[in-house]
């Protein structure tokens, strides 16, 4: 870049045009000989480096006129706030370097996050620098001032408020106990005013089954750390489920194989293949809707009924039932994740059977992460479809989008009454209302959560707000009459509401620092009384209704990208590959190996899905192991309107194809089908290739150049807990490659694949960090996809097709210590550092790819364009820290190099040594299982020292004599056989 | 012909280029070296002045090389600590308050033409924009801070400052510079610390 403007500054292009012996071929002239040629040049050359001596480019330092208080530029802050990116609420800690927050890390003193943080909360921070969220209220899709709306609204308000007129405000859970208490003071100002929750990912079954068995309205918190046994009947806890983090962090306390006899024994009952089923020990596939029944038969069951099992699997309830009973009281839990409250008091039951109340499933606590009411949804919907409605007002929510009656919403939405969204972005639902009041990005504005009863947390902007956007608090108090800004009325909700809860007896103010630096406070939970369970409310399951044959039942699940479509405008998470199929920027219909067997299509093939109805789908099929044959998956979350502006990501070149086909959008809606719809499936005869990276980037051997017989290396390896104990260390092979020693550190990382449950948190927050630019789906087909860090996805043990068990392997640079891309490098642009890292240096490089030809881990990337990084204002996530890299060099992880050198300094200018732990990697930071660790191998306390010591660690391709650094803890399952450790791939 | 005269062309050219850098006081060296750059900054501040005459410690105004990466451009307000009472050089005060008391007067407040310029600056609220002088290309990850904890005087990079008018770039700020010290500077520093310079490619490229 720098040299074209000198270039253009000194015209060399022009002095060149005139040098060319094309031009001076004249009538009268001799053709230019050799000699005459070679002058020209040296002059131009000359020439060149004269003009290249002077300054080319003049660059301006600007400082700051008064320095805020604390800031010292260039060097990076954490402020603790709340992720809004799903209502679980985790607490964050946000990095500020020069007034923009570039990378969120989980707070490790938030109980609800501990530390981790999932994908899509990793990739929330994009869409803060996303240009298509409004700058300024509209009023009929025109700009206007803020004053001009609200004289407008306010007014129409009176009328409504003077005629007894009926105004509805519909949010989701995100909105925090601040945000809900405003809006209830303006409601109460209506005669008919009424606060509406509803969740698009609802769970309104649990808290209506709690009220039917216990008489209060509430979620339970589910402590998945005090569980020795677990059944899960298709309830994604790692995945999707009410709190995924804290879930995932609770789980993986309760499975250290170091202590086999508190490993806790999972079995997942479920349909589709969900992250949490990939996870367990043991795992059934059950007919799509029979989940009442084998619920039923388990709870007759552990009451001491043998009746005849006929809707589980066979030996499964025998096995379910005997590992439930034999667990000490209060050690068992059983979890669903089937919607309907019957289904929920069955489960209800069975855990007081095992006195799961108190222990695991926590009523008392009450989670506040899902406060949703579907009765209360259905009912606007009636409301709305009789006109019945004056005002209605949309907060987080998109109901035209993700509820299945979004239609009779939406042209119920055209009549006459006031509708306004909050969305900072047009959505479905925000374009059918008269008026749109932008709200800030979560990490713009004040605000507060209450994920857990008792577990408060103030929300703090990290960033003054890009844009005329206005948080809601505000917009409320303006059109109360008593305009104030955010952080006034949420200190005083918190001087009223939350203070006087407060422990410690801190006066308000020392209370309220307190909260901002901690991210979060405890306070005196609010009281949650409960009768004891009611066990005559369970009642016998409905029959399996009969279906058509050949029929299929629809299952619509949260993606574990998009989440219910609200992300669907991030380009991160658009091409995270989804943990199970590793497909990217698409939609598609999962089926079963025998379902895809029975009608004849392979992934890639397009079906027509067509319910009873009428209304149809044509999707792309994966075929996916481990399915229920009458079962058809399709993920919610795509076809978001305004995902077409995708369509020019990733360079754009000759060849090039559109991410999205023309004119539509990312992936296809779902629309009204629902779960559990029965559905025909016919095959179009098309096919549509799926942009997924599973075969991307494979360790397998060629084929043509394997021995017979290894084409297949051993890359994972698989144990029983039984096995386990009597396991031998691991032998080393012996290496003709010349000892290294490596000072005064020897970074190294230990991955442990019993913790990993794929959830891909690791990869976003890779990306993140890293500068890792977004490709397209056209570069993906291409296995180009520029992830420093995937995860393979491997199927083992493949019974019947549909018990399979999976394994999920981060894979990174294994920074070897003899590495086999540093000897075929003609330049030495990767070479190994005195600390034993794999140094990639950019601008040495010269794109041979001889490196990456040459890494058996297949882990280096190469940057074949320079990718678009056009929007000005996204680029604004970029980490100052890491160099962008352009097109023509190759790149791969670094191990975080830039917070190694980050701390080395810190810890120099204290004049101290690096502690463990200390360092952590991106990827590391972020892992809610804790499943990778990094640290100092020369150190012999250092955790990740312990953890290469541990007899489960293994390096993969270890017969290659490479010596990687990044060592692996096999996976260790729970089961009685005493197999032999599995290596397979 | 044609070719002769465009020959001719281009001697001149080449001349004419020569004269008028060595003219200008620099030196030929390869692109991408600036070494010698001095650009003239908005306000005439003197170096020699400030850190030679009055000898104010460097950190005084870049204190961010002691706590960031970057040493930094003292903000406006850092100024302040003194030209809030130093507002023109002391000959120009006293000569007003000289020429007040012949005149049986109070002498008025004097301020000298580039303070001014400050105090224009925080009062219209518009930042002053410097000209950047040591400048490392973006694949370079430079750190003050081990360097300064090391003991290495700023003048070792930054040459001697304190007599310069205006800031020029002393070194030349090759990677050749920068190794030629970390492999030579072993064992202890001006200041007597021990240091062990990385060699290592990712201690300044990642």
């Amino acid at each position: 870049m720098k040299m074209k403007e000198r270039e253009d500054k000194y015209g060399l292009a022009q002095i060149g045009g005139v040098e060319s012996p094309n031009e001076v071929e004249g009538d009268d002239a001799a053709p230019v000989g050799r000699r005459t040629f070679l002058k020209m040049a040296g002059f131009s050359m000359g020439a060149a480096t004269l003009a290249g001596c002077s300054r080319g480019l003049e660059r301006n330092v600007v400082p700051y006129l008064t320095l805020p208080e604390e800031v010292v530029p260039g060097r990076a802050y954490r402020y603790a706030t709340v992720c809004g990116a799903c209502p679980a609420g985790c607490g964050i800690l946000a990095k500020n370097l020069d007034g923009r927050p570039v990378k969120l890390e989980g707070n490790p003193d938030h109980p609800v996050s501990g530390g981790g943080l999932c994908p899509i909360g990793q990739a929330s921070v994009l869409g803060l620098y996303d240009s298509a969220r409004l700058a300024a209220p509209l009023t009929d899709s025109q700009p206007v001032a803020w004053d001009e709306q609200d004289l407008e609204i306010t007014g129409k308000l009176e009328t409504i408020r003077n005629g007894r007129g009926a105004v509805r405000f519909v949010v989701d859970s995100c909105s925090g106990p601040a945000e809900r208490a405003s809006i209830n003071r303006f409601l109460d100002s209506f005669p008919d005013g009424r606060l509406i929750t509803y969740d698009p990912l609802s769970v309104s079954a649990i808290p209506d089954a709690h009220l039917a068995t216990h008489k209060v309205r509430a979620l339970p918190v589910y402590r998945f750390e005090n569980a020795r046994v677990i059944v899960s009947f298709g309830a994604d806890f790692l995945g999707s489920w009410i709190s995924p983090v804290e879930h995932t962090a609770g789980y993986r306390s309760g499975r250290d194989p170091k202590f086999p006899e508190q490993f806790s024994w999972h079995a997942q009952l479920e349909s589709r293949m969900t992250l949490t089923g990939t996870n367990a020990d043991r795992r059934w596939t059950i007919e799509p809707g029979s989940t009442g029944q084998a619920l039923s038969q388990l709870a007759s069951r552990l009451a001491g009924h043998h009746g005849v099992d006929d809707s589980l699997p066979d030996g499964a309830l025998n096995e379910i039932a005997g590992r439930l009973l034999a667990a000490d009281r209060g050690s068992a839990v059983v979890v669903c994740g089937v919607n309907d409250p019957e289904t929920q008091i069955l489960v209800n039951t069975i855990n007081d059977m095992l006195g799961a109340y108190g222990s695991v499933v926590d009523l008392a606590a009450s989670s506040k992460q899902r406060v949703g009411d579907d009765s209360a949804i259905l009912h606007l919907v009636d409301e709305l479809t009789a006109d019945g409605v004056d005002a209605i007002f949309f907060r987080d929510v998109n109901p035209v989008y993700d509820l299945p009656s979004g239609s009779r919403i939406g042209a119920a939405l055209d009549g006459p009454m006031v509708t306004a969204s909050f969305a900072s972005m047009r959505d479905e639902t925000s374009t059918r209302c008269r008026y749109a009041c932008p709200e800030p990005h979560y990490l713009e504005a004040w605000g507060d959560s209450e994920p857990v009863n008792g577990t408060v947390a103030v929300r703090q902007p990290v960033m003054r707000p890009i844009g005329k956007s206005r948080p809601l608090l505000e917009t409320l108090a303006a059109w109360s009459g008593r305009p104030a800004s955010a952080r006034e009325i949420l200190r005083e909700h918190w001087r009223t509401r939350v203070h006087t809860r407060g422990r410690g007896g801190l006066p308000f103010d020392s209370f309220w620092d307190q909260t901002l630096h901690d991210g979060r406070a405890d306070v005196e939970p609010l009281p949650v009384r409960h009768d004891a369970m009611d066990r005559t409310a369970a009642r016998p399951p409905q029959q399996l209704a009969s279906r058509r044959e050949g029929s299929f039942v629809l299952e619509l699940y949260p993606s574990l990208a998009v989440f219910d479509g609200r992300h669907a405008h991030n380009p991160w998470l658009l091409e995270m590959p989804d943990p199970i199929t590793k497909s990217t920027w698409e939609n598609f219909a999962s089926l079963g190996t025998e379902a895809a067997a029975r009608l004849d299509v392979q992934t890639g093939d397009e079906v027509r899905i067509e319910a009873v109805e009428g209304e149809a789908l044509t999707l792309p099929v994966v075929v996916q192991p481990g399915q229920h044959p009458k079962l058809v998956a399709i993920a919610l979350g795509w076809g978001r309107s305004g995902t077409d502006r995708f369509a020019k990501i990733g360079p754009q070149w000759l060849e090039g194809k559109p991410t999205v086909p023309g004119g539509g959008l990312v992936g296809s809606a779902t629309g009204s089908l629902t779960t559990g719809t029965e559905v025909g499936i016919v095959a179009t005869g098309k096919t549509r290739d799926l942009a997924c990276t599973q075969i991307h980037h494979s360790l397998f051997v060629p084929e043509k150049l394997a021995i017979p017989g290894h084409e297949r290396r051993p890359l994972v390896r698989e144990t029983t807990l039984a096995a386990h104990a009597t396991y031998a260390a691991h032998h080393e092979h012996p290496s003709l490659w010349p000892e290294h020693t490596m000072e005064p550190h020897h970074w190294g990382m230990a991955i442990d694949l019993t913790a990993c449950t794929g959830c891909a948190a690791c990869v976003i927050a890779c990306q993140a960090e890293n500068n890792v630019p977004v490709v397209g789906r056209d570069e993906v087909f291409r296995a180009r996809e520029m992830h420093w860090m995937r995860i393979d996805r491997y199927y083992g043990r493949e019974g019947d097709g549909q018990d399979v068990d999976v394994v999920h392997m981060p894979m990174l640079c294994q920074h070897c210590d003899n590495a086999p891309c540093e000897t075929v490098c003609p330049v030495q642009a990767t070479a190994q550092s005195a600390e034993g890292l794999n140094q990639q240096v950019y601008n040495r490089c010269v794109g041979t790819r001889y490196c990456a030809n040459n890494c058996p881990y297949k882990v280096r990337r190469f940057n074949w364009f320079d990718y678009p990084r056009e929007d000005r204002l996204q680029n604004m996530v970029l980490n100052p820290d890491v160099t962008v890299r352009s097109r023509g060099v190759m790149e791969k992880c670094s191990m975080c190099v830039q917070r190694i050198q980050e701390t080395k300094s810190t810890a120099k200018q204290e004049g101290r040594p690096i502690r463990d732990g200390e360092i952590q990697t991106a990827c590391a930071q972020t892992c809610p299982a804790q499943a990778i660790t990094f640290g100092d191998m020369n150190d012999p306390e250092s955790q990740v020292t312990h953890r290469k010591n541990d007899s489960r660690h293994y390096l993969v391709l270890d017969e290659l004599g490479i010596k990687p650094v990044v060592g692996y803890l096999d996976v260790v399952r729970n089961r009685d056989e005493k197999a032999e450790p599995d290596e397979h791939a | 012909m044609k070719t002769r005269i465009l020959f001719l062309l281009l001697l001149c050219a080449v001349i004419l280029a020569t004269i008028s850098l060595v003219k200008s006081g620099s030196r030929i060296r390869l692109a991408g070296n600036d070494q010698g750059y001095q650009p003239a900054q908005p306000i005439a501040y003197s170096h020699r002045l400030h850190a030679g005459e009055l000898a104010i410690p460097c950190l005084y105004c870049h204190s961010g090389a002691e706590k960031s990466r970057r040493a930094g451009i003292p903000a406006a307000g850092v100024c302040m600590n003194c030209h809030r009472y130093v507002t023109d050089v002391l000959g120009a005060v006293r000569a007003e308050e000289k020429l007040a008391g012949e005149e049986g007067r109070d002498p008025v407040p004097q301020t000298s033409l580039e303070l001014k310029k400050l105090y224009d600056a925080l009062e219209q609220g518009e930042p002053i924009v410097w000209k950047r002088v040591h400048s490392i290309p973006d694949f370079v990850a430079f750190d003050h801070r081990p360097h300064v904890a090391a003991g290495i005087i700023c003048q070792s990079c930054h040459g001697a400052v304190e007599t310069m008018e205006r800031v020029r770039q002393e070194a030349s700020l090759s990677m050749g510079w920068c190794v030629r010290c970390h492999r030579d500077l072993t064992g202890r520093t001006e200041a007597g610390k021990p240091v062990n310079p990385p060699l290592d490619c990712v201690a300044c490229h990642y």
